[in-house]
């Protein structure tokens, strides 16, 4: 239990609301806050996607609606609401319904137990990584499921990618997950982003020992996340639009927005475990006030999460799509023995840290 | 190519520039061309209906070498032999011709309606089409 | 455990069919075991329709043949006209139509660059392609008051001088290191060379059975330019551009060395026009235009290949029988063989490669 907690119990206690009202709500609250937050930050991303886009590609991207088109993405998202949410006849309707709730519901959770600053966490628990592990796999079943369900074919096709894609990923992704988890001994998501903590700032994060599992993690977050260049499960000039070609209305919107939000989430679990979390980069907060400074500290982490979606962004712009084949090759012979590699140069960087060489 | 040559095995035939109409044995004709002359590609087959005499199909051929066009002509009724086996392009010309002249090669089993509508009666191209399908919604006959 | 071959329908509304073509796929997995294209999605009955109109009435309606290269099937349509009346066009004429038709070349090939890199999941070639077509389009609205139906050529030259050189002297200016960009960002890009390199071989004899000229046949080898041939084209100095490669990636090649080479053209056809004095051509009265009876063919070198236009004439104001021979037509009757055991994402990749164009398949 943290401060926050505490703090909101006390609270309760000053209007005679018994502490089990606290105990079960504690955990709600900050889901309800999360939803909130989400759909403001993926209408943020979605727009910087497009606007980024646009200017790589000597476009202006949306510039009609609102200034600079920032109400765009909220008058597509009304767009879509308006719109008939079309059923398949021959599709399976309990699993065509069921597959947007199961992309959208882990990415919410996998949001939770991300630290956004040393009090910020809403779910911390001694092995956070496994648990995000778990839940970021999650969305490849709702693919799964979403693909098979609508009965299409381009739909199965792109589930078929989907999966074995993911299958390939997983592992140099856990391969480079249990060598920073070796750097810093623990589990905890929190405790990873402590253990970067160094007075140099920049100096302390794993990135620099382990810049070869960062790499490795990008690109594997990348074909997580079905984006481009690996995003043959979508793959447009191919099958249409992949697993949600059928979707229309409310529901293709909840698969766009939850894809955001899962590339909002990754890219905070890698700035969190390689980048220092919510750490500053300076190795001292500009605020020295307690409360202000966990606003800092989530600034930090914001940043570096939107510098590697501008990345991921500035990839899509450039790189054409890689063929089936190639993708699988590229991780089982290359990503894979590469992550090995990863871990055991951080396993001696730890023993050499430690001085546990010379023991 | 050397047209002395050619008319010792081909009697029935005659040169008309670089066109030679023949009577029959168009098969024979064009496989004997190939062997023994340049030519290698077959541009086209264009079909003409003649009106009174039957349909006329003109081969394009085309030698690389020697640069060098050649037509053979020849007039049929409803019926001609497929080249497919000589030309693979041909199976696209020959189901063209078919979908417009109505002229069934034989050898080739790959006929289908092309540009039509698979259930549309008459070849659009033949001089004695007439066009009175009910479905065209311009039609005079189809005012009810 | 029973498996079954899946049967898929690719198009004819499919995003990278480029139009309207329908391939009717038999896969294993995404493995292709046979290949069927059905067309006729857009066949708006061009030989017919001609053989109801005069010349003149026929002309405006050919550049919606393949309405990115509309400059060639006029100057085809044209040609036979200036056959039939054995009229010799004077040197400015046909420096201003080679100058055109290697634009519209030019621009046509931009196009599918961008297309086919869409086709392999890359965004922003598209719209880099796009912007440098854009300059030639503006151009020809310029000249022509349209951007794609052009109607500039007519019977005996054009309708009207060519104008505003300072504009094709900046595209020509403008345009190498630009390509030189492409091939920065496309060409030396290892994920398009793994997607392009040894896919799709066009072997020289299959090219030859199925009749596929063009920008196709000299990727594979073979030194085929009707352009060596044609009057038009006579006193320019360039070279086809042949490749021994045979596969996607000699085909892409062949298509930018190809906007080089038509650049060259042009430059040459420019020179000539800054110093020609004013143009000087004898029209023809196109009104009772006839043709004498006979048959006439002409040929030229469309960016999608050999096109030809055949007309028998029997002395009446419209043409007996008129057809046409589009370079098109002939590629997509080679992707039955040409997807035979290929995956379903490299098939795109190959059908891609072609440069098939619907309009000038349909007709």
């Amino acid at each position: 239990m943290n401060y926050l907690y505490f703090l909101y119990v006390e609270f309760l206690s000053k209007y005679n609301i018994p502490k089990l009202f606290g105990d079960i709500t504690f955990y709600v609250i900050p889901f309800c806050i999360i939803a909130a937050a989400l759909l403001v930050v993926v209408l943020i991303l979605v727009l910087a996607e497009r606007k980024l886009l646009g200017y790589f590609t000597q476009r202006k991207g949306p510039n009609r609606v609102g200034l600079w088109g920032i109400l765009q993405t909220l008058a597509d998202a009304f767009k879509l609401l308006c719109k008939e949410n079309i059923t398949p006849q021959k599709a399976d309707r309990i699993l065509f319904n069921i597959a947007p709730i199961l992309a959208f519901v882990p990415m919410f959770a996998a949001l939770g137990i991300i630290p956004y600053s040393s009090e910020f966490t809403f779910v911390n628990t001694k092995t956070n990584v496994i648990l995000y592990l778990i839940l970021a796999a999650f969305p490849v079943l709702s693919i799964f499921i979403a693909g098979w369900g609508s009965n299409n074919k381009y739909s199965l096709f792109g589930a078929m990618r989907s999966i074995a894609q993911v299958l390939s990923y997983e592992l140099p992704i856990t391969f480079v997950i249990l060598s920073v988890v070796t750097l810093a001994s623990s589990m905890n998501l929190t405790e990873i982003t402590l253990a970067q903590f160094s007075t140099g700032g920049v100096l302390g994060w794993f990135v620099f020992p382990c810049i070869l599992g960062f790499v490795i993690m990008f690109i594997s977050i990348l074909a997580e996340l079905n984006r481009c260049p690996f995003d043959l499960p979508e793959a447009e000039s191919e099958l249409i639009c992949g697993y949600n070609t059928e979707y229309s209305g409310m529901r293709f919107a909840i698969f766009y927005l939850s894809e955001y939000a899962m590339m909002f989430a990754n890219a905070m679990f890698i700035s969190v475990l390689f980048l220092g979390g919510y750490l500053s980069p300076f190795g001292k907060y500009f605020f020295d006030s307690s409360f202000l400074i966990y606003f800092e500290q989530a600034f930090w982490l914001f940043l570096k999460a939107g510098i590697l979606i501008f990345i991921m962004i500035w990839i899509r712009a450039t790189l054409p799509r890689l063929a089936s084949f190639d993708l699988l090759k590229f991780s089982w012979a290359f990503l894979l023995p590469l992550s090995i590699v990863n871990l055991f140069i951080s396993v001696f960087y730890k023993l050499l840290m430690e001085g546990g060489l010379w023991h | 190519m050397n047209w002395n040559e050619f008319q010792r095995v081909f009697s029935d035939c005659e040169l008309d520039g670089n066109k030679i109409i023949i009577k029959s044995k168009l098969h024979d004709v064009i496989s004997f061309v190939i062997n023994n002359y340049t030519y290698n590609i077959l541009k086209e087959i264009i079909a003409v209906d003649t009106a009174d005499k039957g349909i006329e199909l003109i081969y394009h051929l085309y030698s690389k070498d020697d640069e060098e066009d050649l037509f053979i002509s020849i007039v049929v009724q409803d019926e001609a032999e497929s080249i497919t086996d000589i030309f693979e392009s041909a199976k696209a010309d020959e189901n063209e011709i078919y979908d417009m002249f109505g002229i069934k090669f034989e050898g080739n089993e790959d006929l289908k309606r092309l540009y039509m509508p698979e259930d549309w009666k008459g070849f659009p191209l033949r001089k004695d089409y007439v066009q009175d399908d009910t479905r065209l919604a311009w039609n005079d006959n189809n005012e009810a | 455990m029973t498996t079954t071959r899946l049967k898929l329908n690719l198009g004819p509304q499919h995003p990278s069919t480029h139009g309207v073509l329908r391939l009717l796929l038999e896969l294993e997995g995404e493995k292709i075991i046979s290949c069927e294209p059905d067309i006729g999605y857009l066949h708006r009955g061009m030989e017919k329709m001609a053989e109801k109109m005069t010349y003149i009435q026929y002309l405006p309606l050919v550049d919606r043949i393949d309405y990115l290269a509309g400059f060639f099937y006029s100057e085809l349509l044209c040609r036979i006209v200036e056959q039939a009346l054995c009229i010799e066009l004077p040197d400015k004429v046909r420096a201003i139509r080679v100058m055109l038709l290697e634009m519209n070349r030019i621009s046509s090939h931009l196009l599918w660059i961008g297309a086919f890199l869409m086709d392999l999941g890359a965004v922003s070639p598209f719209f880099y392609a796009f912007r440098e077509r854009e300059m030639i389009l503006r151009y020809f609205e310029k000249l022509t008051g349209q951007r794609m139906m052009y109607n500039y050529f007519v019977f005996g030259g054009v309708r009207k001088d060519i104008d505003y050189l300072e504009d094709v002297e900046y595209i020509v200016s403008y345009l190498p290191q630009k390509l030189d960009e492409y091939e920065k960002i496309i060409t030396e890009n290892p994920i398009f060379l793994r997607r392009t390199e040894g896919k799709g071989i066009l072997e020289p004899d299959t090219a030859y059975s199925f009749a596929i000229t063009g920008a196709n046949l000299r990727a594979s080898g073979i030194d085929d330019d009707y352009r060596k041939s044609d009057y038009l084209y006579k006193g320019f100095d360039f070279k086809p551009i042949v490749l021994d490669n045979k596969d996607s990636w000699a085909r892409y090649k062949a298509r930018v060395l190809e906007i080089r080479e038509s650049l060259n053209i042009i430059s040459q056809a420019l020179d000539y026009l800054k110093k020609a004095d004013k143009l000087e051509q004898r029209l023809i009265n196109p009104i009772n235009l006839k043709l004498p009876q006979g048959d006439y063919s002409a040929e030229i070198e469309a960016p999608r290949g050999l096109a030809c236009c055949f007309v028998r004439s029997d002395g009446q104001e419209k043409p007996y029988r008129l057809k046409w021979r589009t370079g098109s037509y002939y590629s997509v009757n080679l992707l039955r063989e040409l997807l035979k055991g290929e995956y379903l994402n490299d098939a795109i990749a190959i059908a891609g490669s072609l440069d098939i164009i619907l309009p000038e398949v349909d007709k």
